[in-house]
C-alpha cells in the first residue's frame, strides 16, 4: 500500500541554506513527508539533481511530486550514480515539504531503494581543507 | 589621374557615411589607445614586483563556525528607510513561511558579495596582471585586474552583478576595490534579510593568505548610501579544496519547471 505520511520529526541534518540556488525558507525545517511511489524521471544535473515520482494521495489519485536534491558532486560521494533511480522504480523518499502546504514539492532527505538500500546526501562541504 | 580621383571619391563617400560626431573629431587629438589586455603577452611580461602570494586554486567558504557563516550579517548596518522597508517585508513574509524576492532562486546572478560564499567552490587563477575567478555556482565569472589600470568611466562601463574589480598590493595584502554594480535583482543576503544592493555599492576587500597557505581571509568593507549608513564590515575565511574541480553549472530555462518550490505560493515577488 503506497502511503503518504506527513510526520513531525526533529531534523538532525544541518541545513545548508546557500547550497541550493534558491532560498530554503520555503521548506519546513522540522516536518518531513514520506513519499512511497513510482519514479517518473530522475535528472542527474547541476545545480540540482531532482526526482519526479507519482505518489497516490488519500483519495487514491496519483500526484506528481518533485523532490529537489543537491548536485551530483556531493551525491557521488554518498554512493549515488546517474542510474541509481530509473523510471518505474518503486522507492520511498523522505523530504521536507513546502510550508504553504501545497502538495508536490519537497527538498530531499533520503531515499530507500527497492533493494532496501537507503541513500542520503553528503553533507555540504565544510571547506574541505586537506 | 583617374585613379587619384577614384580614391578621393571613395574617401569622400566614406566620410559622408560617417556619423557627424566622428567627422567632428577629425583634426583633434586621437582617442587614448586601448589598454592592453591582462592576457596580452607584452602586459604579462612587464616588470613587476613579485606577488606576496598566489591564490591559484579552488576555495570554499569556511563554515566551521556554523552553517550560516556564508552570510554577511547579522549584524547589519543601520538601513536607510528604503532598504528597511524591503528588509521588514522579507522578515514578515519569512514568518509566514514565504520567500520574498528570491531572485537568485529565479536564476538571476548572486553577484558580489554573495557569490564568494555560496556553498560551491570558487576557482582562482592568478597571473601577474589579473586574478580570474570562476565560481562553480552558475560559473559566475569575476576578474580582479592587477595591471595598474583605473576603473572604467562610469558613463561607459557596463554594470554587472560582480562589478569591476581593481586590485593592488599593500605589503602582504591584496586590496581589491570593486564598483559599477548592477542595482536591480541584486541582494546582500538571501532568505529573509532582503537588503538590496544598489548601483552605489562599493566593496573593498583585503585578501590575506594565512600562514601555511591553506586558508584565505578576506576582510570586507561595503558601502552603499542608498541602502545603509556607513561601512558594513565582515570577515570571511576560505579553505583550499584540492579534491575536486569546478564543473559546468547553469540555471537552465527548464530547471525551475522541475523544482516546484520556485513556482509555489511560497514565492512573493
Amino acid at each position: 500500500m503506497k502511503k503518504l505520511i506527513i510526520a513531525s520529526t526533529l531534523m538532525l541534518s544541518v541545513v545548508a541554506p546557500a547550497f541550493a540556488h534558491h532560498s530554503p525558507a520555503a521548506f519546513e525545517a522540522q516536518k518531513t513527508v514520506t513519499l512511497t511511489g513510482v519514479i517518473k524521471e530522475f535528472r542527474w544535473q547541476n545545480p540540482h539533481t531532482w526526482i519526479e515520482l507519482y505518489v497516490p494521495n488519500e483519495k487514491g489519485e496519483e500526484v506528481l511530486w518533485a523532490v529537489e536534491l543537491t548536485s551530483p558532486t556531493y551525491l557521488v560521494r554518498a554512493g549515488w550514480k546517474s542510474n541509481t533511480l530509473k523510471p518505474g522504480d518503486k522507492v520511498t523518499v523522505v523530504g521536507r515539504p513546502l510550508k504553504s502546504g501545497e502538495p508536490g514539492s519537497a527538498i530531499f532527505t533520503s531515499v530507500t531503494l527497492a533493494d532496501g538500500r537507503t541513500l542520503v546526501e553528503r553533507p555540504a562541504r565544510q571547506g574541505g581543507a586537506k | 589621374m583617374f585613379r587619384r580621383v577614384a580614391v578621393a571619391g571613395a574617401v569622400a563617400a566614406v566620410i559622408a557615411g560617417m556619423p557627424a560626431s566622428l567627422v567632428a573629431q577629425r583634426g583633434q587629438a586621437p582617442p587614448p589607445a586601448e589598454p592592453l589586455s591582462a592576457l596580452a603577452p607584452e602586459n604579462l611580461a612587464k616588470p613587476r614586483p613579485k606577488a606576496p602570494f598566489d591564490l591559484t586554486g579552488n576555495w570554499f567558504v569556511d563554515t566551521s563556525a556554523g552553517p550560516d557563516a556564508w552570510r554577511f550579517g547579522p549584524p547589519y548596518p543601520k538601513l536607510t528607510a528604503k532598504a528597511q522597508k524591503e528588509f521588514d517585508t522579507g522578515m514578515k513574509l519569512l514568518k509566514e513561511g514565504k520567500v520574498y524576492k528570491d531572485d537568485i532562486g529565479q536564476c538571476w546572478p548572486a553577484g558580489l558579495p554573495l557569490i564568494m560564499t555560496r556553498y560551491w567552490p570558487m576557482a582562482m587563477i592568478q597571473l601577474p596582471t589579473a586574478i580570474y575567478m570562476v565560481s562553480e555556482f552558475m560559473n559566475s565569472f569575476r576578474t580582479v585586474f592587477l595591471d595598474g589600470r583605473q576603473h572604467t568611466d562610469p558613463d561607459i562601463v557596463v554594470r554587472t552583478f560582480n562589478g569591476e574589480s581593481i586590485g593592488r598590493w599593500d605589503g602582504d595584502t591584496l586590496v581589491v576595490d570593486t564598483r559599477h554594480f548592477r542595482g536591480d535583482h541584486h541582494w546582500m543576503d538571501q532568505g529573509g534579510a532582503s537588503i538590496p544592493a544598489g548601483e552605489q555599492l562599493r566593496i573593498v576587500e583585503r585578501f590575506r593568505l594565512l600562514p601555511g597557505g591553506k586558508q584565505l581571509q578576506i576582510e570586507y568593507t561595503m558601502t552603499d548610501p542608498e541602502h545603509w549608513e556607513g561601512e558594513w564590515k565582515s570577515t570571511k575565511r576560505f579553505n583550499r579544496v584540492n579534491d575536486s574541480d569546478i564543473k559546468e553549472v547553469v540555471c537552465l530555462p527548464d530547471l525551475n519547471d522541475h523544482l516546484k518550490s520556485t513556482r509555489s505560493k511560497t514565492q512573493v515577488q
